[in-house]
Parts: C-alpha cells; structure tokens; sequence
C-alpha cells in the first residue's frame, strides 16, 4: 500500500511539476521604470491592505512578503483575467489588477518576492504538531498528499508552488476551503484536499503559520 | 378620484417599480467609488455606512485610490414603512379628543433618494457631493459633502505612507471624520422620518450645524496610529452658500470662524483594530441668523469616543460609544427671554454594538440618553406630542434594536424597533396630556438601496 502510494506521489509531483511549468506565466526582465512604479504602487496602494512591505495585520489579507516570484505573478494574473473565482479575489482583488500590465504585474512579483518575510507565530502546540504530520506525510489512506513534496520541507514553495510558511493561519485555511469548493482554477490541489477536514485544515494552516 | 391624486398614485407606484427593479439589478452595478476602485462594497464598510480599516484609510487618503471615472455618480433611495406605538395624541383643545401624530404612520412611503458626485478627480483631490430628495417634506438640496486635497509622505526606505495628509472642506462636523463613533455617521445610520422623536436640540456638534454651516479643515493620519484634526466651521454664505441646504432665516448660522479639534489612536491587531479619541468644538451662533449683528450664545462642546472592530469571514462584530458634554453660554437668548437660565448643559451617550454573519445577516442593539439642566423655556411643557415634561428637562433615554438583511452588498433591508423608557423629560404622561414615553416606541422597516 504504501509503495504504491510512494509511486503515485511521485508519478504525481512529476505531473504537477510538468503542467505548471508549461502553465507558468512568460517572464519579462524588470525595467527601471516598472520597478519604480510597482515600489510606488506597493508602497501606497498594496501596503494599505498588504502592510508594510507585503507584511499584513489582518489575515483578511495575506502576507506578501518573501512569496515566490512565479506564484504572485501568476496570482495578479489571474485576478486580472478573473481566474480565480472566490468571492474575497471577487470583492478585493479584480479590481485592483485591472489596470495593471504585465510588466507591472512582473516588477510587483519581483519587489515583494524580495522583501523580509513575516515573523512566524507559534499557537497551540498540539494542533501545530498535528498539522506537521500531515504537512510532513499526508495521510496515505485518503490519498492526502504530502504537502512538503511541492511545498517544500520548510513550507517556503518554489516557483509557482507558494511559499506557505508564516502566512496568517485564518488565510490559509480559508484557501483550503476555497479549492476545496474548487473556486480557485488549480487542480492539483483539488484531489489532495478533497477529504481534507476543517479541523485538519486548521491544523495544517497553525503550522505553517508557526515556521519562519 | 381626482386626476392629480390618480397622477401621484400613478408617479408613486412608477417610483417604487423603478427601485424593484433597480433592487433586483445583478450586484455589478455598483456605487461610484466601487466602481473606481473595481472592489465590492465589503472592501470599505462593514455595512453601509460603517466603514473597514480600509474604508477609513481609503476616506483619509481622500477617496483618491483607483481609476477615475468619467462619470463618478451614484445612487441611493429609500423605501420605508413606520408604525408609531400611538399615533393619537390630545389636540390640546381640553375636550380629551385626539389628532393624529403623523399622516403618514403606517403606511409605504417612497422616504427619499440620493445622487451623489463622489470619485476622484486626481491623484491627490476626491471628494463627494449629495443631493437628497426628501419623500416625507417633499423638498431637496445638498446634503452631505466632504471634498478633500490629500498628500502621502513615506520617510527615505518606507514601505508604506508613514503620513497622510489633507485639506477638508465640508458642511457637517465629523462628516470627514472615518470612525462611525462620531455623529455624522454614527448609529443609527437611518432612522424613521416619520417617527415622533424627542425635542431636545441636539449639540452643536452632534448634527446642529449639518449642511448650515462650512468646515474647511486639516489633518493627520500618521501610520495608522494617530490622527489629529483642526477644523475652522464659518456660516455658509457668499461662496459657500451652495453649502447650505436651508433658508439662512431657518439656519443655525455661526459668527466668525469656530474650532473643531479632533484626535484619535487607532491600533489594528490581527483583525482586530481599536480607536479611542476625542473631539471637540466651541461655537458662536448668532440669535437672528439673519442679522449679523444680532447677539450669540456660545456653545462649548467635548467628546470622548472609541470603537472596536473584529472582521473576519463569517464573523463581523463592532461596537461603538461616544459620550458628548455641551456647555451653553445662552446670554443672547437669556436676554431675549428665550432661555429660563444663561448657562446650561446638555450630556448624550450612545452605545452600540453590532455583529454580521456572512456581512449579509446582521443584528444591532444601540442605548442612546440624553440628560441636561432644566429650563422651563428652551424645554417648555403644554404641546401634546413633542412637548417637554413639567420638570422642564431634556432628558431622554431609549434603547434600539436593528436586524439587517443584505441579500446583495449595495441593498439593505432593515427591520428597526425603538424602545423609549423616557421621552422630553419623563416616563409616563411627559407631555401633561397623559402620553407615555413608550407611546413613541416606532417600527421602522426600510429599504435601502445603493447603485
């Protein structure tokens, strides 16, 4: 049972792997000017939901900071071309996207990729841990993969796979529930969550919010 | 029935089918400042007019975030039906018959409906200009306006404005203000138009002065924390006349330039954010506001307020209390024989507590008193209805509950009971012709729509 599962978990971090490198948005090099005007933007519109530097008070809004490159590019992007289907990327986010362009979308992934990520905060100890085990293994008898095989062993992803670690734990369990209901266009996280429960999901989202 | 009632039948029926259809319109259509920042309603208010951490940010940063549009108006109108607890009061004449308090108790009435001018119009000026239609005095004129001049400055490596600042010009104190603990857009943020309530004059900066007089201000908002106001209020004529909504024979005019102060703390936590402040403002105003040579009484008021907010997805919970001290200095009216006393006071508390599920189900509990010094005639007794109590005093004490539906974001459909345990003065028969304060108690179900 588990070999095979240790197969499909591969065969599986492959596919995704596959697809999102041929999903990955084109990258075009960071002028000047689209990094002073992304700075500008950040600094007086992003900052005044996203905080200081991508770091967010209230987890209505996730932390931006140290978030991969790949990832947010990908993200604006789908807030621009309404991809992304849940209601808060509906009622905050469509509209802020709108008039950016590529470019700008670029030098914006670029300079919060770049800032200090957020301190990490510790909660109940026992609901980390368990978070942990299924973070580190999954649950190989509800086909719940391992989130460390694309989020990496210390949550902080790669490329289009976001950097999980030290993001608000309200965020991350709300975004669990919203593929969960598959409102957000990436399937490989729909078949992993499926079976996933709130209190899991809660579990999960305490640890990664406790790693730095 | 005569032609012209079958014509206003007809408009009125035409009205409320225009706000059916207006009110099952797709949630799209939004007023203007979501339409230039693309974002829903929820973005900047708990529920309309209650505004979010961003709400207020986005007002001090003078309504100035997104794309200007080409036409920045929007919409908004009301739809209302009152059942006052007793609508018969004594007609007075001593013979123990009754007149009705208001004709338009229990009944559908189109209360009114707003256009406003609101948007940016560059980078640093946004603003908002209402005009109100009033269904129940069948007039109009502007309404509440706020146009502002605003500048950010981040120090050398700030990631964020550490100051915002800005030049107000408005016609309502605390209109600019961005915490609904301050009285231009404090609880209740509709009420009955046709509701019998109490006579007491409010303070002057608890609405007295709203769209009668002009407020050209600056302020402060440094990084989220402190915020600090210092505003001038002048009368409107001259080149602010179009500022003014009433007659200036019916207006509360002040003489000279008067100053508002205002400063708060605000914290945000998680999300959580807190705000304790306090305001204040002093005013001369004119007995005869249409001879400014005419005496004044002066007015002294100060404030403390604060709110908490916690807003999550489900949960949103709010509360807000604001506690007003007014100081009447009434030696223009003591000497006209206006005023039993020159000096009095006057103290209002409100308290309100507020939670939404889904920021579509809400319910409001509001404790509102007013208490002051007695006098026997600013607060005369012997009018059945809005009469004061023999003891001459101002007081009033009521409770309110408020229950919320918003089926879309720009519609609200409200469901308003308010207890009166007092009324002008007393409990039971205030007005000396054997009415009870609860006689006022109003049901109040409004529609209320934003497009």
């Amino acid at each position: 049972m588990k070999s095979n599962f240790t197969s499909r978990l591969a065969i599986f971090a492959a596919s995704v792997g596959a697809l999102l490198t041929v999903a990955a948005p084109g990258w075009a090099d960071t002028t000047a000017e689209s990094a002073q005007r992304a700075q500008k933007l950040a600094v007086e519109v992003c900052s005044s939901c996203h905080g200081p530097g991508g770091v967010s008070v209230s987890p209505t809004f996730p932390h931006l900071a140290a978030q991969n490159r790949d990832y947010l590019v990908a993200q604006l992007v789908a807030f621009r071309e309404h991809t992304r289907g849940e209601q808060a990327a509906h009622d905050f986010m469509y509209g802020m996207a709108r008039s950016l362009d590529d470019a700008t979308i670029h030098a914006l992934a670029e300079f919060f990729s770049a800032q200090k990520p957020a301190p990490a905060r510790r909660g109940d100890a026992s609901l980390i841990a368990r978070g942990k085990a299924i973070f580190d293994k999954g649950d190989p008898d509800r086909n719940i993969v391992a989130c460390s095989v694309c989020h990496g062993a210390d949550a902080k992803g790669s490329a289009v796979f976001p950097r999980l670690a030290s993001q608000h734990a309200d965020y991350v369990q709300k975004q669990l529930t919203v593929i969960q209901n598959a409102l957000r266009a990436v399937p490989a996280m729909h078949g992993i969550v499926q079976s996933l429960k709130s209190d899991e999901m809660s579990a999960v989202a305490a640890y990664v919010a406790s790693l730095n | 029935m005569p032609v012209c009632l079958r014509y206003l039948v007809a408009r009125r029926e035409a009205i409320l089918a225009l706000l059916l259809v207006i009110a099952v319109a797709p949630v799209h259509a939004l007023p203007s400042y979501a339409r230039q920042t693309g974002q829903n309603c929820i973005a900047c208010h708990v529920s309309f007019p209650e505004l979010t951490p961003y709400g207020r940010y986005f007002k001090l940063s003078g309504y100035t975030l997104g794309d200007r549009q080409t036409i920045p108006l929007a919409f908004m109108a009301q739809a209302s039906y009152t059942k006052i607890s007793d609508n018969q009061i004594d007609d007075g004449t001593g013979t123990g018959t009754t007149t009705a308090l208001s004709e338009d108790n229990s009944k559908l009435k189109f209360t009114g409906a707003s256009l406003f001018l609101a948007g940016k119009a560059t980078d640093n000026i946004g603003g908002f200009l209402q005009f109100t239609y009033d269904g129940i005095a069948h007039h109009s004129g502007i309404d509440n306006t706020d146009l502002r001049l605003v500048g950010r400055y981040s120090a050398p490596g700030s990631q964020e404005p550490d100051l915002l600042y800005g030049l107000t010009l408005h016609n309502n104190p605390t209109v600019q203000d961005a915490w609904n603990s301050t009285p231009a857009f404090g609880f209740p943020f509709t009420s009955s138009p046709v509701a019998n309530t109490p006579s007491t004059p409010s303070a002057l900066v608890d609405g007295s002065l709203a769209q009668q007089d002009t407020g050209i201000g600056g302020y402060l908002y440094w990084r989220k924390t402190l915020y600090a106001e210092l505003t001038l209020y002048r009368d409107s004529t001259g080149p602010f006349s179009w500022l003014r909504a009433p007659e200036l024979a019916a207006s509360t005019r002040l003489k000279g330039y008067n100053p508002y102060w205002r400063i708060a703390y605000n914290r945000e936590w998680d999300a959580h954010s807190l705000m304790v402040g306090a305001f204040g403002m002093t005013g001369n105003v004119y007995l005869d506001p249409t001879d400014t040579n005419s005496p004044t009484n002066k007015f002294t008021d100060w404030a403390i307020d604060g709110q908490y907010q916690y807003i999550t997805d489900p949960h949103v919970i709010t509360a807000q209390a604001t506690y007003i001290h007014e100081n009447q200095s009434l030696d223009a009216s003591f000497s006209a024989g206006n005023s039993a006393n020159a000096s009095n006071s006057l103290k209002t508390l409100r308290l309100k507590g507020t939670y939404y599920y889904q920021r579509t189900y809400g319910a409001t509990l509001g404790y509102a008193s007013t208490t002051g010094s007695a006098d026997s005639l600013l607060y005369a007794s012997g009018t059945p209805g809005t009469g004061f109590a023999a003891n001459s005093v101002p007081d009033s004490t009521s409770w309110t509950l408020e229950l919320d539906y918003l089926p879309v974001q720009n519609i609200r459909l409200m469901m308003q009971y308010i207890w009166y345990s007092k009324f002008n003065g007393a409990s039971t028969n205030y007005d000396g012709f054997g009415r009870n304060a609860s006689a006022n108690n109003t049901l109040f179900l409004n529609l209320w729509i934003a497009y």
